[in-house]
């Protein structure tokens, strides 16, 4: 049994091993310097690699992404924070502390490769607080402001 | 003929441009910033000289640092490709006066078509169609004032500016302030001038543009179309030569205006002129790119001429090298963008973990990247343009479905699904290709559409992968490792 996280959410998976071979849900992938899904007899190449916990697969044309979570790890998501897509630097803040805001309403506006975006609310709440000011520069994933109840 | 070039640009185009160049028998000399160290492009020149400074100003755009760097090794010219300093005519000027050649037209032409309110003039001179429009450069009120007689929707566009940044559609007139203002701080950002040219937005219309090539010898002559309809947030993504939307006669038309308009500034060597056409076949001059482009692959693959080894030709004082021209079969590119296609093409990073690119009849890949390789937030985000040719524009479709479906990208975000979508999207099949189609298309966005049957699939893999330790092994210290490469282990066999 293994779990994973996806942009769908979390999913389990318990394939039955035979050898080097892995069957699920009628389809059987074989492990070893190559990776081959077998589909009803027909066979398709995949490739495979493990980036930190993540692991990313290509098969059929399709790639995709697969975090491993650790058993025992906790499912605390990081709800309610509003962070940076890309590195760059804060063009303007539009949101004081205990403003209350509406879903939509822009909240920052920054800059990162060249293009401005805007940090938009994604639902209503109070900006409990507010963590760069306009002309930072900050990393991608950083937390920019927090929005309460 | 010329001995030395110095290539004024880094990854893909000057990858592309340093192989005409080995081609040609000239010495390609190649500059990099601290952080493009170790790159292909370096690998590919005869001589590589890193530059001192941090960020693009203080590297690939100090024009008195690279052309120091040309003089203090003996070049004698310098191919500038394409974006930073290949339409600075100040740069282009500098160069001449220090006894270098340019690979590119004359500062003069620069000038005149890389302002667009000289451009228009210019073109409505020489008799060429151009758009209703304004330029604005007394602030955002003047805007204001401006708009209305223009009409919605329209587009705001930096005066000075190119490639997307500090381009703005406006539909409706609350919009207008804030985007103006949005459009203006941009421009001002990407190009230190702040002046905006608004005109009006022809929706359902196609970006048509016709490849051009002059010589010192009087010869101008145009290379057919290239139709670059599919673009996100103004930016191309796909495009194809011949278009659908021509038939021999305004291809002729088109094509004669373009020749028009590059002697109508004694143009020398290659440019495109941009057009952008109606549904009802009215065409109009949008711009002039005076330099070679990123799409220019795909008229090669259709007419069969090199076009920066033309380039390199004519900047030598010699006459273009190609005949007549005889268009065969269809040709597409698409650009492989380090995006996110369904979070709004967001640029995204990461090291390229996996990089395996296709291969087969027809395929033709530029680029500048290879497997291990960072995406850094540092440059454009575009990896990689992807180019097939077949003999009909269904077998292009088809073969460019098949070689994207080949190509593995693992490690960091990539458009690559998105783009293999557009190869069996209804209208792109059909032809019907425009400049909005995106939005059209997918007004709440893209996502990809992976069956269950896929995603199940995936998962599976990803286990079976973990479960296994695919790719790595365990050394007897129980430290990790990748699998060692053969030559190591040959190495060892056979000391």
């Amino acid at each position: 049994m293994m779990e994973f996280k996806t942009s769908e959410g979390r999913i389990e998976i318990d394939a039955v091993r035979n050898g080097s071979s892995f069957t699920y849900e009628g389809m059987t992938i074989h492990t070893g310097n190559e990776l081959w899904l077998e589909i009803d007899g027909r066979k398709h190449k995949a490739v495979a690699t493990k980036v930190g916990d993540i692991w990313w697969v290509h098969v059929n044309g399709h790639t995709m992404q697969f975090e491993l979570i650790e058993p025992g790890a906790s499912s605390a998501d990081d709800e309610g924070g509003l962070t940076a897509p890309m590195p760059g630097k804060i063009l303007e803040v539009h949101v004081a502390l205990g403003q209350k805001v509406s879903a939509g309403d822009v909240l920052m506006v920054m800059e990162a490769m060249k293009m401005e975006h805007k940090i938009v609310a994604g639902s209503e709440g109070i900006v409990e607080s507010i963590h760069f000011a306009e002309g930072d520069q900050v990393p991608q994933g950083a937390e920019l402001l927090t929005l309460g109840e | 003929m010329l001995k030395r070039t110095l290539v004024a640009n880094r990854g893909e185009i000057a990858c592309r441009i340093l192989r005409a160049c080995r081609e040609a028998d000239i010495e390609g000399v190649a500059i990099y910033a601290a952080n493009d160290s170790g790159t292909l492009f370096t690998e590919l020149a005869d001589m590589a000289i890193q530059l001192d400074g941090e960020g693009l100003a203080e590297t690939y755009l100090n024009q008195e640092q690279i052309l120091q760097i040309a003089i203090d090794n003996g070049c004698d010219s310098i191919h500038p490709g394409f974006g930073f300093l290949s339409e600075r005519a100040d740069f282009a000027q500098a160069v001449m006066d220090s006894g270098l050649i340019w690979v590119g037209p004359s500062p003069d032409a620069i000038t005149k078509m890389g302002d667009k309110m000289t451009a228009r003039i210019t073109m409505k001179e020489a008799g060429v169609p151009v758009i209703p429009g304004e330029e604005v450069s007394g602030g955002f009120e003047e805007v204001l004032e401006i708009a209305p007689s223009v009409g919605y929707p329209l587009l705001l566009k930096a005066t000075a500016g190119g490639g997307g940044k500090g381009m703005r559609a406006v539909h409706k007139q609350e919009d207008l302030e804030s985007e103006a203002k949005a459009a203006m701080r941009e421009a001002l950002n990407a190009f230190g001038d702040d002046r905006i040219y608004v005109e009006r937005l022809l929706g359902g219309s196609r970006h048509i543009e016709i490849q051009v090539l002059a010589d010192k010898y009087g010869r101008t002559i145009h290379l057919g179309e290239r139709e670059c309809s599919i673009q996100r947030r103004h930016q191309k993504v796909f495009e194809e030569s011949p278009s659908v939307a021509l038939d021999v006669e305004l291809r002729e038309a088109m094509g004669e205006a373009a020749c028009d308009a590059a002697r109508a500034v004694d143009y020398e060597g290659a440019g495109t002129v941009e057009f952008l056409v109606t549904p009802k076949g009215e065409f109009f001059f949008l711009e002039m790119n005076t330099r070679i482009q990123v799409e220019h692959p795909v008229t090669e693959m259709v007419t069969g001429v090199d076009l920066v080894r033309e380039q390199l030709r004519i900047a030598g004082g010699e006459p273009m090298s190609c005949g007549p021209l005889n268009m065969r079969g269809h040709a597409i590119e698409v650009r492989l963008y380090a995006e996110d296609p369904s979070n709004n093409f967001l640029p995204a990073i990461g090291e390229l973990k996996k990089f395996i690119a296709p291969t087969g009849p027809g395929v033709r890949l530029d680029t500048g990247v290879r497997e291990g390789d960072s995406v850094t937030p540092d440059y454009d985000p575009m990896l990689a343009k992807l180019i097939v040719w077949a003999p009909s524009r269904e077998e292009a479709l088809q073969r460019m479905g098949r070689a994207l479906d080949d190509f593995v990208v693992l490690g960091c975000t990539t458009n690559v699904r998105f783009l293999r979508e557009l190869c069996t999207n209804p209208d792109v099949v059909d032809g019907w290709t425009t400049t909005d189609m995106i939005d059209r298309l997918w007004p709440d966005g893209w996502s990809p559409n992976i069956g269950a049957q896929i995603g199940n699939a995936g998962l599976l893999i990803a286990a079976a992968c973990e479960s296994t330790n695919h790719g790595r092994i365990l050394t007897s210290s129980g430290v990790e490792s990748a699998i060692p490469s053969p030559f190591i282990t040959i190495n060892r066999r056979f000391p």
